[in-house]
């Protein structure tokens, strides 16, 4: 649940039951179980409201060993610290990170087939082919290529994507990193001016989290490109109401800091602060009006609190600040839980 | 990578790698007693009264399942076999508590689908020695693994459950 009061009086303030997620498994045997997410977006989900019912995860793992574990399915893509842990308990902040929203769309999740395990000690590595982005489906820059992305919904996947990470865990401490690529032009099923456009897709991450005492540190990076964006501008002309420029490339980094100043069984009280900037460069064609969006460049600064009454449910509230977009200026306050 | 060689590697990792009968337990509770003891030793039981019941359920933030413990005890050392969910599964964990304190953990059976990096000696060693500090809290913390939260957590748990069991046990 969430309630988000923008310092701007012509934004509207809100109070949502963002995310309500039921998880269904089941162990066939000892080696093949099913993991699934269902999730209900927005607490209400008709033809006239904006929730949703979406299927985040639905996938079969095989576990041969530790070290060699097959999926197939709907499942999460490892990029990022975020998108595969995206339970509130588990982030700082009412909102998740922006760049683990804009430049890696989290919740992401692709169809297809992974392998991953661990080799040596507490080095995990992930690998696999699934569907990727339809750039024919893009309709809003400001959130990078996130509206290109399919979610496992009809999509075309004329063109395939690959994906790797490694990440290595030591108590305290991760290190990792994550790279997906695929051609997006699907051919042009969506939108047929991209017929026989490559449009690649190439996203990658670094990430770091240390916890040392009280203190939880985090920081990532996320970078990506996408080719022939001058095709894609000239398929939007065609075909969006509102043209805007293609994305071409994208990156964005953070560093988070929190301390856990009171602890006392399963209660915890922690202040942390995180600094963010995400630069979404888009194709520009002045001829056309196709011009980059000033807001697709933005630092943003959130101060605030997690208290965690339970380590399965936490109570947030914290102040964020754009720089660039002065009217998303707020204050939030959340409380999320899982079980 | 071209797509047909990485659809190729997949199947050969399918192909060539044997599945255990049990892939996701790692070690019986016999065998890890008899790899503590080096000997056969007779379990004994300790049973749970109201009082224990309530603080075991203080311990573990929800009643324990049992009503009564199995345990072995052989030269000042004693071996807790416990079993507590992390996220959806049960986790199986063998503890070794002497002079009240752990002497060593083993994870003996993990089926989360993540974190099975809480089995890694690295994480494990931070137990040694810990013991029960007020509140029935362990007296150290225990750094955890990123994206395991919950199995870290009832590891710990297990930690405090074994060495309570243990001082009562000794009552």
């Amino acid at each position: 649940m969430s309630y988000n009061r923008f310092r701007d009086a012509d934004r509207t303030s809100k109070a949502d039951l963002r995310r309500f997620v039921f998880g269904f498994g089941h162990r066939f045997n000892d080696s093949l179980t099913f993991n699934s997410e269902v999730e209900i977006e927005h607490a209400v989900a008709s033809a006239g409201d904006q929730g949703e019912i979406e299927i985040e995860q639905a996938y079969l793992n095989y576990r041969f060993s530790d070290a060699v574990n097959i999926k197939g399915g709907l499942f999460l893509i490892p990029l990022g610290i975020l998108n595969e842990t995206h339970e509130p308990p588990a982030y700082f902040g009412v909102e998740r990170n922006e760049v683990e929203t804009r430049i890696i769309p989290t919740t992401w999740r692709e169809l297809g087939f992974g392998v991953n395990g661990l080799v040596g000690e507490g080095l995990k590595y992930d690998v696999g082919v699934t569907t990727g982005f339809d750039t024919g489906k893009l309709d809003d820059p400001s959130v990078g290529i996130r509206s290109a992305h399919q979610e496992g919904q009809l999509a075309n996947a004329r063109d395939l994507s690959v994906y790797g990470a490694l990440n290595y865990r030591r108590p305290g401490l991760l290190l990792g990193g994550g790279v997906f690529t695929g051609n997006t032009g699907q051919n042009g099923q969506t939108n047929p001016l991209l017929k026989a456009v490559a449009a690649r897709l190439t996203l990658w991450d670094l990430h770091a989290k240390y916890s040392v005492g009280r203190l939880d540190l985090q920081a990532l990076y996320a970078a990506g490109t996408l080719g022939d964006a001058d095709r894609l501008n000239a398929a939007i002309l065609s075909s969006a109401p509102a043209p805007f420029a293609a994305p071409k490339s994208l990156k964005g980094w953070y560093m988070q800091a929190a301390n856990h100043v009171y602890r006392r069984g399963d209660f915890d009280l922690a202040p942390f602060v995180r600094y963010e900037r995400f630069d979404i460069r888009q194709q520009e064609d002045p001829a056309n009006g196709l011009l980059q969006d000033p807001n697709n460049l933005e630092r943003v600064v959130t101060f605030g609190l997690n208290c965690r009454v339970h380590p399965q449910v936490v109570l947030k509230t914290d102040i964020q600040s754009y720089r660039t977009d002065k009217t998303k200026n707020r204050f939030n306050v959340g409380l999320g839980y899982m079980f | 990578m071209k797509r047909r060689d990485s659809l190729g590697v997949l199947l050969a990792l399918a192909l060539c790698t044997r599945a255990p009968a049990h892939a996701d337990v790692y070690q019986s509770p016999e065998s890890f007693i008899g790899e503590v003891f080096g000997q056969r030793v007779s379990p004994k039981v300790l049973w749970l009264t109201k009082l224990m019941q309530a603080q075991a359920s203080a311990i573990l933030g929800h009643p324990p399942a049992q009503l009564r413990q199995r345990y072995w005890r052989e030269g000042g050392r004693s071996v807790w076999i416990l079993e507590e969910t992390g996220k959806e599964e049960l986790i199986g964990a063998g503890f070794v508590v002497a002079h009240q304190q752990i002497d060593h953990v083993r994870v003996l059976a993990y089926r989360e689908s993540r974190g099975q990096e809480v089995r890694q000696p690295a994480f494990l060693r931070q137990f040694k020695g810990a013991r029960l500090a007020r509140g029935a809290s362990l007296d150290r913390d225990i750094d955890g693994i990123a994206g395991a939260t919950l199995s870290v957590a009832a590891m710990e748990r297990m930690a405090r459950l074994a060495l309570y069991f243990d001082a009562s046990s000794r009552n």
